[in-house]
């Protein structure tokens, strides 16, 4: 596999329309990745149509490097005007934009950079080496395993949400009945549409994130009088102190790590590995209270994660030929364009294509480093723009985005109705984020709840027989009660004299 | 504090920014004498990398080489493929909306109130049919269509069988398994086919009532078996799999894809489209490129397309009927 990496690489190397084609996706997609509303999906199901008169190696170049530096696109926005590009840069910007906020963009867009590329190095060489192994051990997974996961998921989200957990479980409630919206899959009946085809498949991730994050944004802009006097950062410090990514490799590893394996795990996907990466930093950290106003690690870790995720998505795709996510769902299709099967026969049989993948990954990571840090540049002198000037541009973004995704205009007004629940919740500091991972998830959940206990007779147990399964429940009772019992042991504990 | 008159002002200009993307969004189709004089709009009732919007795209592709026109193809999913249809039902009858749909048509018309019934649209041109099949895990210990059969008869519902949700075209497969060779399997519900392939390549299920070529890589490598192909012909992708007639049960059944108009297209309009899209489905590049994406193709006219549908009609609804799915409207 590793000589049949080189030749590839080098044929590459030596090829520049191969090179330019991952060049051109790595600026394509950094550039769509960033525009809020257009998700790795879409820029990637957008510019599909492009390979078609492409030899499938030109199109996996190409495309592969729209998906992983759309991934990295995401970020930017999410730092620098607090909206996720792409569902997986949704806790990007807790961190990221209160750095932005203290001044420290420039520092929050290299360390993002950075902990991407080394998530997406991690992503490909487990990818690469791994892929067997970790393809097996998802295979374990069921609808229980699935279920108990999503569960772990919430609970994390509960676990994790900056401020009052209370509020934080009250958003995330009401993105799961956001998420029961539309035809049921186990038994297809239409609930919460009000006779209406306008809601019958459910609420769009892509218009709820963006009215949340992207217009809700752009009503709080309104409101604030001050011209928000962006002090444009110093450009001088495009990478990372030497001693600070010292202090960050762990954080970086940890997240990678957990990023490729979650990423593997089928329909799991980025939101959920970055949900939990944020936890465990916050976890971990020293300075776990100040997490959400801008803490380095807060945001290395699940940088890492969300771009070794794009490794990890690609090893049930490659492996089994089941796509784990949309994204790679579109890239699935791509391959059946070019007359391209994933699957194991797909390794036996054109395994020069496999390393095509894999060298089309690693370039894209490549020029994602030197485009990104171009156009991170680029991205700073953006935000010199008058404030209003670029609360209109969102604006229209947020409405052409949402309208983009399927044609139709509902999720525009879907937009802007989430995008004044989004307003509003703000201003009963109300955190907005678990609404969007509610959606996510419990339609993953209820689907996959059901589903099991159809398989297993209608028997609860299914649970707790299942090994990992019964882990994942133990852990979250465990995290659950976690506070609880802490609450219940420094009640026990005598009283100290003030 | 802001003043009043300024953030009136923002929010007028923000207001007129969202009017005119609307605006844009509301572009009407040339009118002319000769047609076509501007592009037609193609459209896919599902999301872009499926298998609908690959016919589609396909279709469009070779289509363009008979015209002077472009062909756009747009994607306007959900509702289970309502959405879209209404789209084009709705769309001005001038001929330049077109689109590509399935079964999912039929099906929708009962199940859901909002769904467009067949007689709503105009169908013009066949694409081919894609057969469901009846696939097993090889450690099942299954190994023909008989002892399915008779493994599921003796001990009613132990057979774990993966398909859509009730409505979808694997779910009628199954359904109408069912009832056809008189068994009873626990239908287990996913959201699409690569989540029922998931399903059964982990042994969450037994067997899957699944299009042909969504498993034919697992059945070349053995771990998958299929027992039969619910068509009238043997499919080009698995010749050694007999139908399900060859062995004694009459079942055909599966999706399809054709093309359709809004109803009251002008007759020299219709009639150029017809024409166009069965010569493009005719054309030998056409189907070599449709079967390299394992697209089974078997071109027809309009009158042939409406009986094909009105007969898959009719053996659909006392299967809806049965499964309490028709809530829509009644025969």
């Amino acid at each position: 596999m590793i000589a049949n990496f080189l030749s590839v690489a080098w044929t590459v190397l030596t090829d520049p329309y191969l090179l330019g084609m991952s060049a051109l996706g790595t600026v394509l997609g950094i550039t769509m990745g960033c525009l809020p509303g257009i998700s790795s999906t879409m820029a990637l199901a957008i510019l599909l149509p492009v390979t078609y008169a492409m030899s499938p190696v030109a199109a996996m170049m190409f495309l592969m490097a729209v998906f992983s530096a759309s991934v990295y696109g995401g970020s930017i926005s999410a730092i620098l005007i607090n909206i996720p590009g792409t569902p997986g840069a949704i806790v990007t910007q807790l961190e990221g934009y209160a750095m932005t906020r203290k001044g420290e963009a420039s520092e929050a867009l290299t360390l993002s950079l950075f902990s991407s590329t080394m998530g997406g190095i991690v992503g490909l060489i487990i990818l690469m080496l791994v892929a067997p192994i970790v393809a097996s051990a998802a295979m374990q997974f069921r609808s229980p395993e699935f279920a108990m996961a999503t569960v772990f998921g919430l609970t994390m989200l509960a676990y994790s949400t900056p401020g009052s957990t209370f509020r934080g479980i009250l958003s995330g409630m009401i993105g799961l009945l956001c998420g029961m919206v539309g035809f049921d899959v186990v038994t297809d009946v239409a609930r919460f549409d009000f006779g209406t085809t306008a809601l019958q498949s459910g609420i769009e991730l892509v218009p709820l994130t963006v009215g949340l994050f992207g217009l809700a944004e752009v009503l709080r802009g309104l409101e604030s009088d001050a011209r928000r006097a962006v002090t444009t950062p110093a450009l001088g410090t495009l990478f990372p102190s030497l001693t600070k990514l010292r202090k960050l490799w762990k954080t970086v590893l940890r997240g990678s790590a957990l990023g490729a394996i979650i990423g593997a795990i089928p329909a799991a996907g980025s939101a959920i590995a970055v949900a939990v990466s944020y936890a465990q930093e916050q976890r971990l950290s020293k300075r776990s209270a100040e997490f959400g106003t801008g803490v380095p690690e807060g945001l290395a870790g699940p940088e890492a994660a969300n771009n070794a995720c794009v490794g990890g998505a690609l090893v049930p795709l490659m492996t089994l030929g089941i796509p784990g996510d949309t994204m790679t769902a579109v890239l699935m299709g791509a391959l059946l364009i070019h007359g391209l099967r994933p699957g194991p026969l797909l390794f036996a049989e054109r395994p020069d294509f496999v390393a095509g993948v894999y060298v089309a990954l690693f370039f894209a990571l490549v020029l994602t480093v030197v485009f990104g840090t171009f156009l991170i540049r680029y991205f700073v002198r953006l935000m010199r723009t008058p404030s209003h000037v670029l609360l209109l541009i969102i604006a229209l973004l947020c409405v052409i985005g949402s309208y983009a995704i399927r044609n139709n205009v509902v999720d525009v007004y879907l937009m802007l109705a989430f995008g004044v629940i989004g307003y509003v919740m703000t201003r009963l500091e109300i955190p907005v984020a678990p609404l969007a991972f509610g959606l996510i998830l419990g339609p993953i959940l209820e689907e996959n709840l059901r589903r099991s206990l159809i398989i297993s007779d209608g028997s609860w147990l299914v649970f707790v027989e299942r090994p990992i399964a019964l882990t994942m429940l133990l852990l979250s009772v465990a995290a659950l009660s976690y506070p609880l019992l802490r609450r219940f042991i420094d009640r026990r504990a005598p009283d100290e004299p003030r | 504090m802001i003043s009043r008159v300024r953030l009136c002002r923002r929010i007028s200009f923000s207001v007129s920014a969202i009017a005119a993307a609307l605006l844009l969004s509301a572009c009407g189709s040339p009118q002319d004498d000769v047609f076509p004089s501007g592009p037609i709009t193609l459209v896919v009732n599902w999301p872009a990398g499926g298998g609908m919007d690959r016919a589609g795209r396909l279709v469009a592709e070779y289509a363009r080489r008979h015209l002077d026109v472009p062909i756009a193809v747009i994607n306007v999913a959900g509702s289970g493929g309502a959405i879209g249809i209404r789209h084009v039902a709705e769309a001005d009858p001038d001929g330049y909306t077109v689109g590509i749909l399935g079964a999912s048509l039929v099906a929708s018309q009962y199940i859901n109130p909002n769904a467009n019934a067949v007689e709503d649209i105009d169908l013009i041109a066949f694409l081919g049919p894609d057969p469901a099949a009846l696939q097993v895990r090889a450690d099942s210990g299954i190994d023909s269509l008989a002892e399915f059969v008779t493994t599921a008869q003796s001990e009613p519902g132990s057979i774990k069988n993966g398909n859509d949700a009730p409505g979808g075209v694997s779910h009628i497969a199954a359904t109408l398994l069912e009832r056809t060779a008189n068994i009873e399997l626990t239908l287990v519900p996913y959201r699409g086919y690569a989540p029922t392939v998931s399903a059964i390549v982990s042994g969450e299920v037994q067997s899957a009532t699944l299009p042909v070529h969504q498993l034919i890589d697992q059945h070349e490598a053995g771990d998958v078996k299929i027992l039969g192909v619910m068509a009238e012909t043997r499919h080009f992708m698995a010749p050694e799999v007999p139908t399900f007639r060859e062995q004694g049960i009459d079942l055909v059944t599966g999706d399809w894809r054709a093309i359709y108009l809004p109803n009251g297209v002008p007759e020299d309009r219709r009639a150029f489209l017809e024409n166009l899209f069965v010569a493009t489905m005719n054309d030998p590049e056409f189907q070599a490129a449709a079967r390299q994406q394992s697209f089974f193709i078997s071109p027809m006219g309009a009158a042939d397309t409406q009986r094909f549908i009105a007969d898959f009609d009719e053996a659909l609804y006392p299967v809806l009927l049965d499964a309490d799915l028709v809530k829509a409207r009644h025969k």
